[in-house]
C-alpha cells in the first residue's frame, strides 16, 4: 500500500490522503485517531486482497457499529450518512502482497445496513481498466466498467444481485462479473449486445477484446486470498511462571507466544536456533537480556515449561531468571519481537500493525526497537507503528542518516495526527538523507519545544 | 529561507546575554516559521553552548534545525579559501550558506556582514543580515527587536 485515503471516517471529516512507506510511524496525542487508522489499514488490506467485506469489530480494533465509525460533526449528533476509504498501490508487483493482479486503486464507500457498515459504492482500478459498483439514488445496484477504449454500463440482469438494498455480497457480485467477462472474452462474437453493455460517453460497443483486458488487468476474486497481517494489541499477555502446553492460536495480545517458542525449541532445531540468536541479539542491544531459554519441567512435549532469560554482567553471567521475575518490559516486548523475528515462512506476516510496541521499555530498549524496525521493514514487509516514543523515532532518523539501515529516506513516513476543533488532520512528514525532519507543521512536538523553553528559563 | 546563526551571537539567542532582538529571533525559530541551518565548523562552535545543545536536541526532531553533512561544508570552505574573495575569518559560514541555500544571517561581525552581502560570494537570492546593531551608544535601536527586524523575519521563508 502506498497511500490511504479517508473521508468521514471516525475523527477524520474531510478527504485526506496519507502516504505509507515500508516503515510508517503514527504519532500524535492520545485520541487523535491513530488506532482507527491502523484498523482501517487492516480492513482495507484484507478487503482489497480477499473481496470479503471487512469486520470492523475484529480484535484488537473494535470500532463498534456504523454510528461509531462514521464521522460525527459536533456535539448535537449530526453525522455523515456514509464514509469513504481507499488505498492505492503505485508499483504493483514489487512485493508479494501486491502481486501483478492487485488493484492500483481501490475505493469503497460504506453506508449503514442494520447498524453495520455495508459497501454502497466500490471502485477498482488497475492501470487503464476499472470497474465500479454503486447504488443509484433510487437504490438500484449498478455496475460500470471501463478500458482504455471506453466505458460501459452493465445491464443489471447480467450480474448477480443478491440484495437490492446494497451492493450486496461483493465477492459473489464480482465473481458473477468475472464469469460474464469470461463468457464475452471466449465468445466468437466481436461485439456484444448493446443491451448488456450500454456504451457511455460516446464509447464504442463493448468487444471481446475489452472483456479480455478487464479480465487480465483487474484482480481476480476467484484466486483471492487473505494474506497474513499481524495486528498487535497495546496491552499484551501477562507473563506466567509456568506454562502448560495448549493449542497455540494467534491472538493480538500474544498469549500464544510462549507456546510458540517452546514448540519451535522442541521440533524445529535450526529455526529455533536462528530465532533465539536474533532475539538474543536484540536483547543485548536493548540491554534486556543476553540469553533466552525454554526449560521443560519434565520429559516429553506435554511437560509444562518455563521461559527463562539471563543477563550477563561485566565479569560474570547472571543467573537464569523466570520471565515473571525479569521485569514487565521483557514479557511485554516478547510477543512483538517474536512475530517480527520468527522465520517460519508459512506464517510470515507481510504487514505488521503495532500499537505502542515500546510500552514498559527503557529508552535504550525503545531506541533498539527503532533499529530493529529499520532492519525488518521492506516494501514486501510493511510496518505501521503507532508510537509515543521519540527515542524510537529518533533512532530511526539517525539510522537513516548514518546509513545503518537498508532503508532510504523515502522508505519512512511519519504520519502526525493533529487534532483540530472537530476533526483530525494527518500530516505526512518526511526524513531527508541527512536525517532532517521535513515539512513538519508548527504544532509538531510543540509540547517538547515548550518544555525546552521552560527548561532554559526563558 | 533558513537562517544561519554566527556563534558569536549564540549567547544573545540561547544564553544569558539575551537581548530583545535575540529573544525575537528565538521566538521565530522556536514558535514561528524560522529554521536554522548548521553544519561543518559552525556546528562545533555552537555546540560549545550548553543552552544551544539543549534546544537543538528537540529542534532537530521538530525540523526547526536543519543539519548538513560536515564533509560538504568543509569541502566548500576549502574552495572559498582557495578563491579568496572574502574578507572575514568565517569562510565556513559563507560555505554553509552556499551549500544550504540559507540567505539570512544573524551576526554582528561587520566583515562577515559585508561578505554575506557580496554577490560574488552569496549569489541569488541575495543575503540578508539580522544583527543586534552596530552602535552600542544608540540606546533606541541597539539590541531592540525593531519593526524592521520583525519584518525581515516575517518576509524570510524557508524552502527546506
Amino acid at each position: 500500500m502506498d497511500t490511504i485515503t479517508l473521508e468521514n471516517y471516525r475523527c477524520f471529516r474531510r478527504e485526506q490522503t496519507a502516504r505509507l512507506a515500508p516503515l510508517t510511524l503514527l504519532v500524535g496525542e492520545n485520541g487523535t485517531g491513530k488506532t482507527s487508522f491502523l484498523a482501517l489499514m487492516r480492513a482495507l488490506r484484507e478487503y482489497a486482497s480477499s473481496f470479503r467485506e471487512p469486520d470492523f469489530t475484529l480484535e484488537p480494533y473494535d470500532l463498534g457499529s456504523f454510528n461509531e465509525i462514521v464521522h460525527r460533526r459536533g456535539s448535537r449528533g449530526r453525522q455523515a450518512t456514509s464514509f469513504t476509504v481507499g488505498l492505492s498501490v503505485a508499483h504493483p508487483g514489487q512485493s508479494d502482497e501486491v502481486h501483478s493482479d492487485s488493484p492500483h486503486a481501490f475505493k469503497v464507500a460504506f453506508g449503514s445496513q442494520n447498524g453495520v457498515p455495508f459497501p454502497i459504492d466500490r471502485y477498482l482500478k488497475a492501470s487503464s481498466c476499472w470497474v465500479q459498483e454503486f447504488m443509484t439514488p433510487d437504490r438500484f445496484p449498478t455496475v460500470q466498467a471501463g478500458t482504455e477504449r471506453g466505458q460501459w454500463e452493465i445491464a443489471a440482469p447480467a450480474w448477480h444481485r443478491q440484495n437490492a438494498q446494497s451492493i450486496g455480497t461483493m465477492l459473489d457480485a464480482h465473481l458473477s462479473l468475472e464469469r460474464l467477462f469470461t463468457k464475452v472474452a471466449s465468445s466468437q462474437k466481436r461485439q456484444w449486445a448493446e443491451t448488456d453493455f450500454k456504451p457511455l460517453a460516446l464509447s464504442p460497443s463493448f468487444s471481446a477484446e475489452d472483456a479480455k483486458q478487464l479480465l487480465r488487468k483487474l484482480p481476480s476474486p476467484s484466486q483471492a486470498q487473505v494474506r497474513v497481517c499481524f495486528a498487535g494489541a497495546p496491552v499484551r499477555s501477562r507473563p506466567r511462571r509456568i506454562y502448560e502446553p495448549f493449542m497455540a492460536v494467534a491472538d493480538p495480545a500474544g498469549d500464544y507466544v510462549p507456546l510458540l517458542l517452546a514448540s519451535e525449541a522442541a521440533i524445529n532445531g535450526a529455526g529455533w536456533n536462528r530465532l533465539k540468536e536474533q532475539l538474543e541479539s536484540f536483547g543485548e542491544a536493548a540491554g534486556l537480556f543476553n540469553e533466552i531459554a525454554i526449560t521443560r519441567l519434565g520429559k516429553g512435549e506435554s511437560a509444562p515449561f518455563q521461559v527463562q532469560i539471563r543477563k550477563f554482567g561485566p565479569r560474570a553471567k547472571g543467573p537464569r531468571r523466570n520471565l515473571v521475575d525479569a521485569g514487565y518490559g521483557i514479557s511485554q516486548a516478547l510477543p512483538v519481537l517474536t512475530e517480527l523475528l520468527r522465520v517460519d515462512c508459512t506464517h510470515r506476516p507481510s504487514h505488521f500493525l503495532l500499537q505502542q510496541p515500546e510500552m514498559h521499555l527503557h529508552p535504550r530498549a525503545q531506541a533498539a526497537l527503532g533499529s530493529l524496525f529499520c532492519q525488518i521493514a521492506k516494501p514486501e514487509r510493511q510496518l505501521a507503528v503507532e508510537t509515543h516514543s521519540y527515542y524510537l523515532l529518533d533512532r530511526i532518523r539517525l539510522d537513516i542518516r548514518d546509513r545503518k539501515s537498508h532503508l532510504a529516506p523515502d522508505d519512512v513516513s511519519i504520519l502526525y495526527f493533529e487534532r483540530g476543533d472537530r476533526e483530525t488532520c494527518i500530516h505526512s512528514i518526511r526524513i531527508d538523507e541527512n536525517g532532517n525532519i521535513q515539512n513538519a507543521p508548527r504544532s509538531y512536538r510543540r509540547f517538547f519545544m515548550d518544555e525546552v523553553e521552560r527548561s532554559l528559563n526563558f | 529561507m533558513c537562517a544561519i546563526v554566527d556563534a558569536n551571537v549564540a549567547g544573545e539567542i540561547f544564553g544569558s546575554k539575551r537581548t530583545p532582538a535575540g529573544e525575537g529571533f528565538f521566538n521565530w525559530i522556536t514558535n514561528g516559521n524560522g529554521k536554522i541551518v548548521v553544519g561543518g565548523k559552525l556546528r562545533e562552535e555552537l555546540g560549545r553552548s550548553q543552552a544551544f545543545l539543549e534546544w537543538s536536541l528537540d529542534a532537530v526532531q521538530t525540523g526547526r534545525m536543519i543539519s548538513l553533512t560536515d564533509d560538504s561544508v568543509h569541502a566548500r570552505t576549502a574552495q572559498l579559501q582557495k578563491d579568496a574573495k572574502h574578507r572575514s575569518n568565517d569562510p565556513h559560514i559563507l560555505a554553509l550558506a552556499q551549500v544550504s541555500g540559507a540567505r539570512l544571517l544573524y551576526t554582528n561581525d561587520r566583515r562577515l556582514q559585508n561578505d554575506f552581502k557580496n554577490r560574488d560570494i552569496i549569489g541569488h537570492p541575495e543575503g540578508k543580515i539580522f544583527s543586534t546593531g552596530t552602535n552600542k551608544d544608540d540606546t533606541i535601536h541597539y539590541g531592540k527587536f525593531t519593526q524592521s527586524k520583525k519584518r525581515l523575519l516575517e518576509r524570510a521563508k524557508c524552502a527546506r
